[in-house]
């Protein structure tokens, strides 16, 4: 064997090992489904360097309406764990993956089905289900994302729920729990003093995804763009909504990356209420980077209407 | 929405009223009012967490081991923040009902120009059956389903659709599947619509013209069922990849006659498919799939009118029914968001091929009969079709049909009494719009011109309702 001979083994040894090293560090990870960007953020939040996150949507995505299209399935199947809102926002696909997955971790019941909204208190849970009201939700509001109290009740949980699924890390999850519980506390305090002003501020969101940020802030919902949740507002619609808005202004008309800004900007060049467009989720703005920014950048965006410089 | 907030909690709202009545004057009010909110929010959420409490105590009994180890290490943990998390609610079935329950409505209004009740396809049978799968002329109550699903317990779902159309009702769908195989298996059992092909496993309310394709029609008719086992495996990988295997009876099969079963033991009929799909890009996706159906009649020989549907005897076929086919769909929006615009083409290619004896003139109509003589046909078909939804509510399509009448060899008994080609080329061209309110409810408007039987040029006209009542269906790719 030639010297060149030997290094070139030797450099394939070298490369075989690196891949079994990473196949391994890759196994040892808990492989997390999450079904929204809010969720993946806080999946690497808490779980660190130990969870593998695919972050199944993105904040472009109207959450309940999702194709469960074949690379849904195969990153379902390879999943240890599916943290997902619930309360039926991902009725009209999640139920798909987790038939066809194979994967019997993740069905519901089991450790590594985890919706959050399981663990916070739901607000508009409707008394009767009709579907006359639109696509109404029977579990009440899911958007709970926006309101950041209920962000630190689902952290609790998903700490708990890794702990559960990857004993050997416990310590580790145990000790990012607090780490981030530290950070989001002091943050919180920030925020709720920074949004003081918008207090009483009267929002027209598009659509009912904003009731808990409305319920943080002690602002008011006016009236939704949709005239029923999932119905997009035709143009008859539109004009008794400019009417009812300018015999009942309000200070914002509010939307989503992901939802229809024709309806939004019309309104608000008749009404001359300012349209803001708020991230609901992380990514949802190009400053909504982490669970922190989207945050920041949601009071940022309703400061800047409310107090116009 | 503000009814509900209040109705959040009567003690909430009575703290909120103080907080109210404040003028918002100076930042000392300002102060106080905030203190009260925190406190608000304080108590709502301890209210509100002791009520899930109480509720949950008579719940918890039935609760998993998995929930209890949780409900213990929350306790382990509550020490640090005293505003402390409610306890896990329950977690959420897939409905509000048990089981969940769905109903479809449809209905349509049909107008064509030639009498749908002589349809057929010429060079394909059997092909009665054509007629009745574009509808009657007029006003038209079409299938209505009926579907319940849950899961039986842990380890098992079950679903179960049937069809009522006119004087008929047919269990369309009744399985069970496993869901805690593992390792990318899952099991089904029971009779559903076979994972062959696209157009196959997808139930009449969703499909995207009125009528499936022809090619679906005449050789799978238009759902072929198995009834029999499935087994299914998601590969491990990143890239989709599905394989599957069905065997069953075979017998819920009007497409290839085989109606009256095959009164045998053992398996007739078994399927295999395999898909791959992935993502292009951040708004598309593709999903390819290669499938076969081979089904054999036994000694049980099923009914075969003559080729060209001009002598009315009854021949009599036994041997294998082969199928071959190749999916392909591709769906785009732009983000990958389908609310406002999305994008959907499909296209699907069959081939059919008999291999057997037939018995012609089984019953001696002509005089001729009966005599049995070796019969092979090989035949196929084809669809491609794309559906854009331009804005909310509203979609176009278009569709374009066409059939291969191919080859058939027999004897000289079937060459005399017409069991020949008859040298026709079934086609048809669709387009229809449709209009959604809501994801619940559809109209829609389709013309089509359907020559699928030679020497008639038949143009039609549908319009049909679609209203899908109870639970939120998912709908697959």
């Amino acid at each position: 064997m030639t010297a060149d001979k030997v290094l070139k083994v030797n450099r394939w040894l070298a490369a075989a090992a690196a891949a079994f090293a990473l196949n391994h560090s890759a196994q040892a990870a808990v492989d997390v489904f999450a079904c929204e960007p809010e969720w993946a953020a806080l999946s690497k939040e808490v779980g660190g360097d130990k969870v593998s996150v695919y972050q199944a949507t993105t904040a472009m995505q109207d959450p309940h309406r999702i194709e469960a299209r074949p690379s849904l399935i195969s990153h379902t199947r390879a999943a240890d764990l599916l943290v997902c809102t619930g309360a039926d926002l991902e009725v009209g696909w999640l139920p798909v993956l987790l038939q066809t997955s194979g994967n019997s971790k993740v069905q519901v019941g089991q450790p590594g089905y985890f919706m959050a909204s399981d663990f916070v208190a739901k607000l508009e849970v409707p008394k009767a289900v009709d579907r006359s009201q639109g696509d109404v939700h029977p579990y009440g509001n899911p958007h709970i994302q926006l309101d950041p109290r209920n962000i630190a009740l689902v952290a609790r949980a998903l700490s708990e729920r890794l702990v559960q699924i990857d004993h050997s890390n416990t310590a580790y999850y145990q000790a990012r729990l607090k780490d981030f519980e530290g950070r989001w506390q002091k943050a919180l305090v920030e925020w709720e003093t920074r949004a003081a002003p918008l207090k009483g501020m009267r929002l027209v969101p598009y659509h009912k995804d904003s009731a808990y940020l409305i319920h943080w802030l002690g602002m008011e919902e006016v009236i939704d763009v949709e005239p029923k949740p999932g119905i997009p507002p035709s143009a008859g619609y539109l004009s008794e909504l400019l009417a009812k808005l300018q015999a009942q202004p309000a200070d914002a008309i509010t939307r989503g990356a992901y939802q229809d800004p024709k309806a939004v900007e019309w309104l608000s060049e008749r009404t001359k209420i300012p349209a803001v467009t708020l991230p609901y989720t992380v990514g949802g703005t190009p400053q909504a980077k982490d669970l922190f920014s989207l945050f920041d950048d949601t009071i940022n965006r309703l400061l800047k209407v409310r107090n116009p410089a | 929405m503000l009814k509900a907030y209040f109705m959040a909690g009567a003690i909430a709202l009575a703290l909120a009223l103080p907080a109210g009545a404040q003028t918002q004057s100076n930042a000392e009010l300002d102060e106080i009012r905030k203190q009260i909110q925190e406190l608000k929010e304080n108590y709502e959420s301890r209210i509100q967490a002791l009520e899930k409490r109480l509720k949950q105590e008579s719940a918890a009994k039935t609760q998993g081991e998995a929930t209890e180890t949780q409900q213990s290490a929350t306790q382990v943990q509550q020490s640090a923040q005293a505003a402390a998390a409610p306890p896990p609610a329950q977690q959420a079935a897939p409905n509000a009902f048990n089981p969940a329950l769905s109903l479809i409505l449809n209905g349509s209004y049909n107008n064509f120009s030639v009498n749908p009740a002589n349809a057929s396809v010429t060079g394909f049978l059997p092909s009665p059956l054509y007629g009745d799968v574009l509808g009657p002329r007029g006003f038209s109550l079409d299938e209505s389903e009926f579907t319940a699903a849950a899961s039986a317990d842990p380890y098992f779902r079950g679903q179960f659709t049937a069809a009522f159309s006119e004087g008929t009702i047919s269990v369309e769908e009744a399985f069970f599947q496993t869901l805690g195989l593992g390792h990318g298996l899952s099991l089904k059992g029971g009779r559903f619509f076979s994972s062959i092909g696209y157009e196959n496993s997808i139930h009449a309310h969703a499909w995207d013209f009125k009528d499936p394709a022809l090619v679906q029609t005449v050789f799978l008719g238009p759902n072929f069922a198995e009834t029999g086992l499935q087994l299914n495996w998601i590969a491990p990988t990143p890239l989709f990849i599905e394989l599957g295997t069905e065997i069953g009876a075979g017998a819920t099969e009007p497409g290839l006659g085989l109606d009256t079963g095959s009164n045998r033991n053992g398996i007739p009929s078994w399927t295999a498919y395999a898909h791959i799909g992935d993502d292009i890009g951040t708004g598309g996706s593709y999903r390819v799939g290669l499938s076969t159906l081979q089904t054999s009649t036994g000694n049980n020989a099923i009914p075969f009118g003559d080729l060209d549907q001009t002598t009315g005897t009854t021949n009599l076929f036994t041997g294998n029914v082969r199928l071959y086919g190749l999916d392909f769909v591709y769906k785009w929006a732009p983000d990958g968001n389908p609310v406002d615009r999305n994008f959907k083409f499909v296209a699907e290619w069959w081939y059919r091929e008999y291999a057997g004896n037939m018995n012609f003139d089984s019953t001696s109509t002509l005089g001729v009969g009966p005599v049995t003589e070796s019969f092979t046909a090989k035949q196929q078909g084809w669809y491609a079709q794309a559906v854009y939804q331009f804005v909310p509510e509203w979609r176009v399509g278009l569709r374009y049909d066409r059939l291969n009448e191919g080859s058939i060899s027999t004897g000289p008994t079937g060459v005399a009494i017409g069991a020949t080609v008859p040298n026709y080329t079934p086609w048809r061209a669709a387009a229809m719009v449709d209009w959604s309110l809501s994801e619940f409810s559809r109209f829609r408007l389709q013309l089509q011109q359907d020559r699928a039987q030679q020497g008639v040029i038949d143009n039609e006209v549908f319009i049909q309702y679609i209203m899908s009542l109870g639970s939120h269906g998912a709908h697959k790719f």
